[in-house]
């Protein structure tokens, strides 16, 4: 997370000169050799490694109880019932309710805070920017191991009395509602925007939020959509503070959820494996149409973990 | 508040103003989440440390929780020291002398590989004196956090830099490849965890097992086993020349914690080969093709061209990977087994457990904060490293 920045700063370089190395090797008409035959296989070991777990999981949460402890590879019927039972007697029909509305007030609240703050720390001049936003920086080094705690008696209203938020949703939220990172993702890309568009929207009358809202937001939209999506990871996958502020079902989201299931529930494999897909599978879905800018923003921001 | 110009300098003063006015309002909500909930919390946690604090906040006690994670003054410094010298040597052996005479420069660099040793050296024998009266789960969870690092992180690079490179080649479905070795990134940490708990169950009739038959190797117990690695890959070897038990660092860890390792090597290896192919995107072909005009192999390509200019990425990589390792705390936690009580809790499971389970607050934050300390060192390398090197020229 330290060096996000940096990262950040160095792959937007990799990614002006990365288009140029695609055309070029795509330029090249396709022709299969048979040198390239061991290339192919090792590319496939690879996948089928990385895909192995899902196909396993998939599997699992199709077959009976029987099958999962007399393993096999197949179920003989596939047990759609099990998700049902999943979704409906495991509570992961909530927990999924609640992962959704978790992480659409996540998205949206950085998404609102961290282009006004961007945007601010990108064209507007005023006293103690560059100070302000370097103390915003650093806090991308403090890991989530350091400030949970403190930001656990914060949540009970211990420090701030503004009473116990444990088990209610703005402890789910509140916290992640602006990051550093992206307000830094924003503010380079805000930077670029030409003077002239600032110049001629003041000349029409437009102040610095009509400006942004009308003329800097339409622009933005594929930065936009890789904050949009880092957040929907981060937010999706978070655990250790849901763990954490959710003692009871009523805001658990679907990875805590889950974890429960897992202490709780014993051997019932199938279940296990049917609400892990159903973890997985919003993630997945938004992955495959937005694969592109998914990799690439991950890839630039260096985030980890 | 200080007045400074603005660039604009002839705006009228009550513009000026409402201009100011405007940045702070939009930086306000952002500030002030960030300001509570990242920024706070650090003070606070240092404040929090120097209590009696179980729960309910008690006496304030001073260091005494430092001393009780640490064990020993003298041995924490002599530690930590000898972390910062590795920085110190670094500067003697690539920047204290530039230009100039070369024995000087050889004689800095010389100095720099003393100072590394004694970094070495002091960073060995705090640790023993830091061992004697630490913290016993706490220090050990260090060790354990190390392993992890050592264990995966360097193996994850090595495969993704081969993958990178194989699909950087003219290849067909390179970008299906892609997406499909990003998957494990992406997949959440706990749903990914279940599944690999289930994959290695100590049953004969599951998957790793069932691979393992397959070279006719015994069933293992993976996340149930305690045994250090060594014990468990040479322990006949071992009973035959009298060994019975080993122990201590060199025996590495248990093959539980090993089985967390094959997860994060699962799942940051195709993160790690997406990084690799930005970078080698940046390489300029020309090299390539002066290369093979000399008539070098593609072996010798990839060893003289492609892994030398890769390796700021690698480094930073590397770097990154082991603070990562620090924080790793989801697929740690879901996948440990009671059985194996602490045989896998790394440093950060550690702190969630002081808080969580033995309710002592202030010792885990006074344990977080030698952490954060730990990783700040680590961001040290990383910059000092990086400054130059990779991203400065």
């Amino acid at each position: 997370m330290a060096s996000a920045p940096e990262g950040a700063a160095r792959a937007a370089r990799g990614r002006e000169l990365a288009p140029e190395a695609g055309r070029r090797a795509r330029a090249e008409p396709f022709e299969f050799k048979l040198a390239q035959l061991p290339v192919y296989f090792l590319l496939l070991v690879g996948a089928v490694v990385a895909l192995t777990p899902f196909f396993y999981m998939m599997s699992t949460s199709l077959m009976t109880l029987g099958e999962t402890i007399n393993r096999r590879l197949l179920p003989a019927t596939p047990q759609w019932v099990n998700y049902r039972q999943a979704w409906t007697q495991a509570d992961f029909a909530l927990y999924f309710r609640n992962s959704v509305v978790i992480t659409a007030i996540v998205v949206l609240g950085v998404l609102v805070t961290c282009t006004l703050a961007g945007y601010a720390f990108a064209r507007i001049d005023f006293p103690g920017r560059g100070a302000i936003f370097m103390v915003l920086l650093a806090t991308l080094m403090i890991p989530g191991t350091v400030t949970f705690i403190p930001n656990f008696l914060m949540v009970r209203g211990d420090v701030i009395p503004w009473g116990s938020w444990i088990n209610k949703l703005p402890a789910l939220t509140v916290p992640f509602l602006s990051t550093a990172f992206i307000i830094f993702l924003f503010r380079q890309f805000f930077m670029g925007i030409p003077d002239e568009l600032w110049d001629a929207a003041r000349i029409d009358g437009a102040g610095h939020l009509r400006f942004l809202t009308a003329v800097v937001v339409p622009m933005s939209r594929p930065v936009m959509l890789t904050a949009a999506l880092l957040t929907f990871v981060h937010s999706w996958n978070e655990f250790l503070w849901p763990l954490l502020v959710t003692t009871t079902p009523t805001w658990r989201p679907l990875g805590v959820g889950l974890y429960t299931f897992i202490t709780e529930a014993g051997p019932q494999t199938q279940y296990l494996m049917a609400g892990a897909v159903i973890t997985i599978l919003p993630i997945l879905v938004v992955y495959f149409f937005t694969q592109k800018q998914f990799t690439e923003g991950i890839a630039t921001s260096g985030l980890k973990g | 508040m200080s007045v400074r110009r603005s660039p604009g300098g002839l705006i009228a003063p009550s513009r000026r103003w409402r201009e100011w006015l405007t940045g702070y309002a939009f930086i306000l909500p952002a500030v002030v989440v960030i300001a509570i909930f990242g920024l706070f919390p650090i003070l606070y946690a240092v404040y929090m440390s120097l209590y009696s604090w179980r729960v309910r906040k008690g006496a304030f006690i001073g260091l005494e929780n430092y001393l009780r994670t640490v064990g020993d003054v003298r041995g924490a410094l002599a530690f930590f020291a000898g972390l910062l010298l590795v920085l110190v040597a670094h500067w003697l052996w690539t920047d204290a002398f530039r230009g100039g005479r070369a024995e000087l420069r050889r004689a800095l660099q010389a100095a720099g590989a003393l100072v590394l040793l004694a970094a070495g050296v002091a960073v060995a024998l705090g640790w023993r004196l830091m061992t004697a009266s630490g913290d016993r789960v706490f220090l050990q969870g260090l060790v354990r956090t190390v392993y992890y690092g050592f264990g995966s992180v360097p193996i994850q690079i090595a495969l993704a830099l081969v993958l990178a490179s194989l699909l950087f080649q003219k290849i067909r479905g390179r970008e299906l490849f892609r997406m499909l070795f990003f998957l494990p990134y992406v997949t959440p940490a706990v749903a990914g965890a279940a599944v690999f708990r289930t994959i290695f169950s100590p049953r004969p009739d599951f998957l790793a097992n069932t691979l393992l038959s397959l070279l006719h190797i015994p069933p293992q117990r993976w996340l149930f086993e305690t045994k250090p690695l060594t014990q468990v890959l040479f322990g006949g070897v071992l009973a035959r020349l009298g060994v019975t038990h080993v122990s201590g660092f060199w025996a590495g860890p248990s093959l539980a914690l090993v089985t967390i390792i094959l997860f994060g090597i699962w799942t940051y290896t195709g993160y790690n080969a997406v990084i690799f192919l930005a970078g080698l995107g940046n390489i300029p072909q020309e090299l390539y093709e002066a290369a093979a005009i000399d008539g070098a192999g593609s072996v010798q390509q990839f060893r003289f061209i492609t892994v030398p200019l890769l390796s700021p990425v690698t480094f930073y990589l590397t770097v990154l990977g082991f603070i990562g390792t620090f924080q790793a705390f989801t697929q740690i936690y879901v996948m440990r087994q009671i059985a194996v009580r602490d045989a896998v809790d790394t440093a950060s499971v550690v702190i969630f457990d002081t808080f969580y389970k033995r309710n002592n607050w202030s010792l885990a934050a006074a344990q977080s904060v030698v952490l954060f300390v730990i990783i700040l060192i680590l961001t040290l390398y990383q910059n000092r490293f990086f400054g130059r090197s990779a991203f400065g020229g």
